[in-house]
């Protein structure tokens, strides 16, 4: 914007309200500060010792530079008056000393620290007073002769960067890490353990947790009638073990944290790159942590994604070039630590300066990068730094040899905080509420430091696989503690916080809608990201519509195609297999005979023609509609058609949907059409809308003539992109990095819930399914679909109920309007 | 067809006593969240904002700020292409607009019309991000999402109308190109998606989004939560609930409420004669300016009706301009004149402000702006060898036209002027989109400070709160 003496005007103002907000926001973190140094003023008090001296002047420092640096520092110097260096303070300002050392009763400061707002002469005169036993700090400082200490003033806790292996004092009656050090816990605070959960609870918990799917009822009974009493320690073995439902649930977390997705802004001017095939390859197959880590920072081509950021076309802020992004990402996603601030300016929410930021970015860059003040350029070049010196420095010139040394920095295993992140965002996962609140801001209090540090320890000697801590986790005793009613957000976000089991979790949008997908009807057919790589040349086509020389959507109306391929001898044919759908219709014919149709894109069929063929010119003749869906709006349709012929031979061809094909959009009246000797000059090439793999619809997993064994069966949430169902039941758009998700939906989630178009359709196909099913049997209907749904059988009472509406109505409406009260309900919805 | 159960007044006690409840779920939901609000108060001049969004750059020169008409020859120069349709008079005195604008003309009397706003400078025209910077006030990519502007305003004042959703959007799919873009910016950002717009792409349809599902009549709705209601209450939480589960279940009961509404029918637009349904009816952005109407009649807070941005249409034209834009002037004019008349005529143009505006403007030959020309991304020959050719078809950033009316915007009013020759920048008053966020929010009484603290940092409505609205654009001479 304009001139610099504004920029740090502005610096200031945002420094005040932010924090003045910052503090009022972390009240009970104060509070803690205020123990902390009321013991050190009475320490001093007792005997004033250099050392206690120097760590109150520091703590002095440190109110300044809350409450009093945004007038008076050398930056700004207001009545001549800077508090952040010994000299300014001894020299006072333009009204005179400010201190008289050793005479805080005499002390310009105190005197004015102590005035009542609304007295001119009152400090400060914005902002938030000093408290009493801030004041009362200053002044004591100012009684033992005023020292100036020479270390670093860290407004901030700063958790210390090595873990540190906690001891226990006497044996414990616990194997696992989790219970031993929870117990301890426990026994400090008082806490008795309760009873753990029931069978039915645990498996829909675990299954949820682990693979994002509901167990299915033989498996439900099956776990129930097993006797053996290690079976909940079998139960997490088995899921894990479950490579890809267990890669593809985890895989939205890992996308929330690395923003990772499969559309989003930047893609259009391939400004961003997708890290999704490295990243499920990487949870298929429980890759180190470390090894994740390095990838990311030492990228090879499939997992650049993450440093390279998202580049819009057009230039961007400073504190946006991506070098700048990469150095947020990686602090925030890997480390726990909150740049975002500290990239235009000095941060308030933490000890990091806009020279550390900048040096961190560095290390991205090609070429040091030159520091902006709030998008001003200061005109100074930063060297490439790690925020961590004591781990190592960056030597190296290359950008590629510089990534690599901050790799190794990175997942050495002195850097404790990166353990105790990923720890911490585990226990999140699991718990519903981290062991430090602050997921991003691993500098808070953890609620108990030996078991996170226990457990950081324990992941990084483990080779830090995730698996295994999540199976440390998992087959603990406390996972099987019964959720706690917490009594709100404040509580559970407080410092202070007590830890007395489980928070209650709200399903995730991809839980919801695949356990919806598995147990009542399948939401999409298509994915956005196929990992097992399923690919077909055949292409979404559709008339070519045109406005003003530019291809739009299709109208809604019928169109034709045709195309035509030669075959020598038919006779000589082992197999001819077809396959064919459209969105939103088709009929097919070859040769005149009709040979698929369908109205439904997501069901389509392998069709053997061999018979239909013949020698000499075939003719594939296909009507296709798309239907308005709102209104008569223009709207994505397309027709996809898979032909592979073997012969006895094994010579094999293949006649797919492309733009071979002629189409027409006028409306034919008979059948001529149909016939190869028919007149289709006036006709043009048909228009690829999309391709397989990227289209409205999603790449149909099972559209192929071969085996699919290795195929999805239903289309998982977690691989599809952001639809408008999903976004409502709260999947963050990753254009940031997102690392909790909301425990309380909003309306906007449960209009989607009450009257999304998509959930209801799939509900009512489902429940015709079901009505076809159960029509003499309302009770075992009821059954199963407590069974499925929350593993349960109803309750007498619900039976009760459901008896009485059925005995009204028995419709697939009536079975409907239970599967949407089952979903709709908290039960459902939570853990 | 719904049926509307309730008499207006039962049916917002029940829904105050619905709302209420969730409104304390709100905050919770939203606590990490700080508003820093001074006590001293803006007196709002209006209630309600319609925008009325140009998507894809409108030339101001061919639009509301014409200037010498050059008439299509054969083999013309291109750089002796001026403007391509003829002037017409307004309302005011010696302002003119381009042809083909005759009824919008015949309101500007009723608002002010802005001459010099000036787009920021992004380098490399991406349409999308123009729009975000537009809507947002921030220049993307930024490291928090920014909410949309109807967000703001749908979190600071919530609904008027408790039932209808204080922020909608009418018109535009996410299906077309640079659909993702747009999704970025069509957003609450940090402020939580309680405050995120409520969709209606076609106005024809738009009562589908607010009603029970598709195929579902009203007994069935109301029977079907009763089940809900009853398994719940015999549910194994049933006395008592966690507080995330008791947050749920009140939200669950506000969209039971709110989608049996009675004031659902402002989104009917059947239920207008069909006399005002056909003069409103030029395409889907005639019959959102026809919905805007009846939602504001019902409470609305913010509504956007837009021509809808896809890539290479609407006013993103990168040849046949002139022709095109008379197809798009055909779409606007009177439907947006309809729309200032028929709220005047019932009252609520007083308190109801209306902005059309464009992401930036064209022209013919320059692309960016002068000084800071960025690398062109269309092929303009140096003659015109046909009418194809005869159009702005370059994006242009130094000059556009905006105009308000309503909600205590002075009346005949006009600010700015670009020049008369190429280029066409604006050579008086320039305006900046901070400007025109700040006069929307203050017409609405909303403090320029406004912020909520986001991860440790404040982030205001404008950026880092330095927007001043627009000198002498209110009625009492603010």
């Amino acid at each position: 914007m304009r001139i610099s003496k504004n920029k740090n005007l502005l610096f200031i103002v945002i420094l005040i309200a932010g924090i003045s907000l910052y503090f009022f926001n972390q009240h009970a973190v104060l509070q803690e500060d205020d123990e902390e140094l009321n013991l050190l003023l009475l320490k001093i008090e007792h005997s004033p010792t250099p050392i206690l001296l120097d760590s109150l002047n520091l703590k002095v420092r440190a109110i300044w530079t809350q409450k009093c640096y945004s007038c008076h520092s050398s930056e700004k110097m207001k009545a001549d008056l800077a508090l952040d260096t010994y000299d300014g303070v001894l020299t006072g300002g333009k009204d005179g000393p400010v201190i008289n050392v050793n005479k805080s009763g005499r002390s310009e400061m105190i005197r004015r620290l102590k005035l009542h707002r609304g007295n001119k002469d009152a400090m400060p005169p914005k902002g938030e007073s000093l408290t009493p036993l801030e004041i009362k700090a200053i002044a004591t400082w100012i009684d033992h002769g005023a020292v100036w200490a020479k270390g670093k003033v860290n407004v901030f806790n700063e958790s210390p960067l090595a873990l540190q292996k906690p001891k226990l004092s006497e044996p414990s009656e616990y194997d696992n890490p989790v219970d031993i050090w929870v117990d301890q816990y426990f026994r400090k605070n008082h806490i008795t353990w309760s009873p753990i959960i029931s069978d039915e609870k645990f498996i829909r918990k675990v299954y949820l947790d682990v693979i994002g799917l509901a167990p299915g009822i033989d498996e439900l009974h099956e776990f129930i009638n097993d006797k053996s009493p290690d079976k909940r320690i079998k139960l997490v073995d088995q899921l894990l073990d479950r490579n890809q439902d267990y890669a593809t649930h985890w895989l939205s977390f890992w996308n929330d944290l690395l923003r990772n997705d499969y559309a989003g802004t930047g893609f259009i001017t391939e400004g961003r790159k997708q890290i999704s095939t490295w990243l499920y390859q990487s949870l298929l197959h429980d890759t180190a942590y470390t090894r994740m880590v390095r990838s990311l920072i030492h990228p090879y081509s499939e997992s650049e994604g993450f440093i390279n950021g998202i580049q819009w076309r057009g230039e961007v802020n400073a504190s946006q070039r991506t070098e700048m992004q990469a150095a947020q990402n990686v602090s925030q996603s890997l480390l726990g630590i909150n740049m975002k601030c500290a990239s235009c300016h000095n941060s308030f929410v933490n000890n990091l300066s806009l020279e550390q930021s900048y040096g961190f970015a560095s290390v991205f860059a090609k070429q040091p990068l030159e520091m902006h003040r709030c998008d001003i350029p200061t005109g100074k070049k930063i060297k490439p730094a790690f925020l961590y010196p004591s781990l190592g420095s960056i030597t190296k010139d290359s950008l590629q040899d510089r990534l690599e040394e901050l790799a190794q920095f990175m997942t050495s295993p002195d850097n404790g905080r990166l353990y105790r992140t990923l720890v911490n965002r585990m226990w999140h996962q699991l718990f519903g509420r981290g062991i430090i609140s602050t997921l991003d801001n691993m500098d808070g209090k953890a609620w108990s430091q030996e078991l996170l540090d226990a457990l950081a320890c324990d992941f990084r000697d483990h080779q830090t696989s995730i698996k295994t801590l999540l199976k440390l986790l998992l087959q603990s005793k406390t996972y099987q503690l019964p959720s706690v009613d917490y009594q709100s957000p404040e509580e559970m976000n407080r410092s202070s916080f007590i830890f007395n089991g489980p928070a209650y979790k709200k399903l995730h949008a991809e839980q919801v809608i695949d356990v919806i997908g598995q147990c009542i009807q399948p939401l999409y057919e298509g994915v956005s990201f196929d990992p097992s790589f399923h690919r077909l040349p055949s292409q979404w086509i559709w008339y070519h519509e045109i406005s003003f020389d530019r291809t739009v959507l299709p109208k809604p109306g019928k169109v034709y195609f045709r195309k035509t391929f030669d075959l020598s001898s038919p006779d000589k044919i082992k197999s001819a297999k077809l396959i064919a759908t459209a969105e939103h219709s088709h009929r097919t014919f070859l040769n005149g005979k009709e040979i698929a149709s369908g109205n439904d894109y997501r069901y389509f069929e392998i069709k053997n023609i061999k018979e239909f063929l013949v020698t000499g010119r075939n003719m594939i003749a296909v009507e296709a509609i798309n239907d308005a869906e709102q209104g008569d709006m223009a709207n994505p349709a397309g027709f996809l058609f898979y032909l592979q012929i073997v012969k006895d031979n094994k010579d094999t061809s293949v006649i797919y949907s492309d733009e071979t094909w002629l189409s027409s959009n006028t409306e034919e009246h008979n059948e001529s059409w149909q016939k190869i000797n028919f007149n289709d000059l006036s006709w043009k090439h048909a228009h690829r809308y999309y391709n397989f793999t990227n289209s409205p619809w999603g790449l149909l997993t099972r559209f192929g003539i071969d085996s699919i064994d290795n195929r999805f069966q239903i289309a998982r949430a977690a691989l599809v992109q952001a639809d408008p169902l999903s976004l409502a039941l709260g999947r963050p758009t990753r254009e940031n990095v997102t690392t909790k998700r909301s425990e309380e939906p909003g309306l906007l989630q449960t209009i989607a819930l009450t009257n999304n178009t998509l959930l209801h359709k799939r509900i009512r196909e489902g429940a015709t399914k079901l009505f076809e099913s159960f029509k003499s049997d309302k009770t075992l209907c009821i059954e199963q679909l407590y069974l499925k749904l929350l593993c349960r059988y109803p309750s007498e009472k619900e039976i009760q109920i459901l008896t009485s509406y059925f005995a009204a109505s028995y419709q697939t409406e009536d079975i409907e309007d239970l599967i949407w009260s089952i979903i709709a309900s908290p039960e459902f919805q939570y853990l | 067809m719904i049926e509307y159960p309730y008499t207006r007044r039962e049916f917002l006690e029940m829904i105050k006593k619905a709302s209420l409840a969730s409104l304390s779920v709100g905050l919770t939901g939203s606590s990490f969240l700080t508003s820093c609000k001074p006590n001293n108060k803006l007196v709002p001049t209006a209630d309600a904002v319609i925008l009325l969004w140009m998507a894809g750059g409108m030339a101001h020169t061919e639009t509301f700020d014409p200037k010498r008409y050059t008439p299509f020859v054969k083999g013309m120069d291109s750089k002796s292409v001026i403007s391509t349709f003829e002037s017409i008079p307004t309302k005011l005195d010696g302002i003119h607009f381009s042809k083909g604008l005759e009824e919008i003309a015949d309101v500007m009397d009723l608002g002010t019309l802005i001459r010099s706003y000036r787009a920021a400078d992004l380098g490399f025209i991406l349409h999308t991000r123009h729009q975000y910077h537009w809507h947002t006030c921030y220049q993307p990519p930024q490291s928090f999402q920014p909410p949309h502007i109807g967000a703001w305003i749908a979190k600071e004042l919530g609904g008027k109308n408790e039932v209808i959703p204080p922020f909608i959007d009418i018109g535009q799919r996410f299906t077309v190109g640079e659909g993702e873009e747009l999704k970025a910016f069509h957003s609450a950002g940090f402020l939580g998606s309680e405050y995120a717009p409520f969709y209606i792409p076609d106005p024809q349809t738009g009562l589908d989004s607010i009603s029970p599902p598709q195929g579902m009549d009203l007994a069935r709705f109301e029977k079907r939560h009763k089940l809900y209601q009853d398994l719940l209450q015999s549910g194994p939480l049933h006395d008592r609930h966690p507080y995330q589960q008791d947050s749920y279940i009140k939200s669950m009961e506000r969209s039971y409420a709110l989608l049996k509404s009675p004031e659902a029918k402002a989104f009917d637009l059947n239920l207008e004669p069909k006399e005002t349904y056909d003069k409103y009816n030029t395409g889907r952005f005639g019959l959102g300016c026809l919905m805007a109407r009846r939602l504001v009649e019902h409470g609305a807070r913010f509504i956007s009706v837009t021509t809808e941005y896809e890539p290479f249409l609407g006013w993103d034209t990168h040849e046949n301009g002139h022709e095109r834009l008379v197809k798009m002037k055909e779409l606007i004019d009177r439907p947006v004149s309809l729309l200032i008349k028929e709220l005047k005529e019932k009252g609520l143009l007083d308190r109801t402000l209306i902005i059309l505006a464009s992401e930036f403007s064209r022209d013919m030959l320059m692309e960016g702006r002068p000084n800071q020309k960025v690398k062109d991304q269309v092929d303009v020959p140096d003659k015109v060898a046909e009418l194809k050719n005869y159009g702005m078809h370059r994006h242009f950033t130094d000059g556009g036209s905006i105009l308000l009316w309503g909600g205590g915007i002075k009346k005949g009013n006009v600010i700015g002027q670009t020049a008369d020759e190429r280029p066409f920048s604006t050579v008086k008053e320039p305006i900046v989109i901070d400007q025109l966020h700040q006069s929307v929010y203050h017409a609405l009484g909303i403090l320029p400070e406004t912020n909520y603290v986001v991860e440790g940092r404040p982030f205001y409505t404008t950026p880092d709160g330095h927007g001043k609205k627009i000198q002498g654009i209110f009625e009492n001479g603010m």
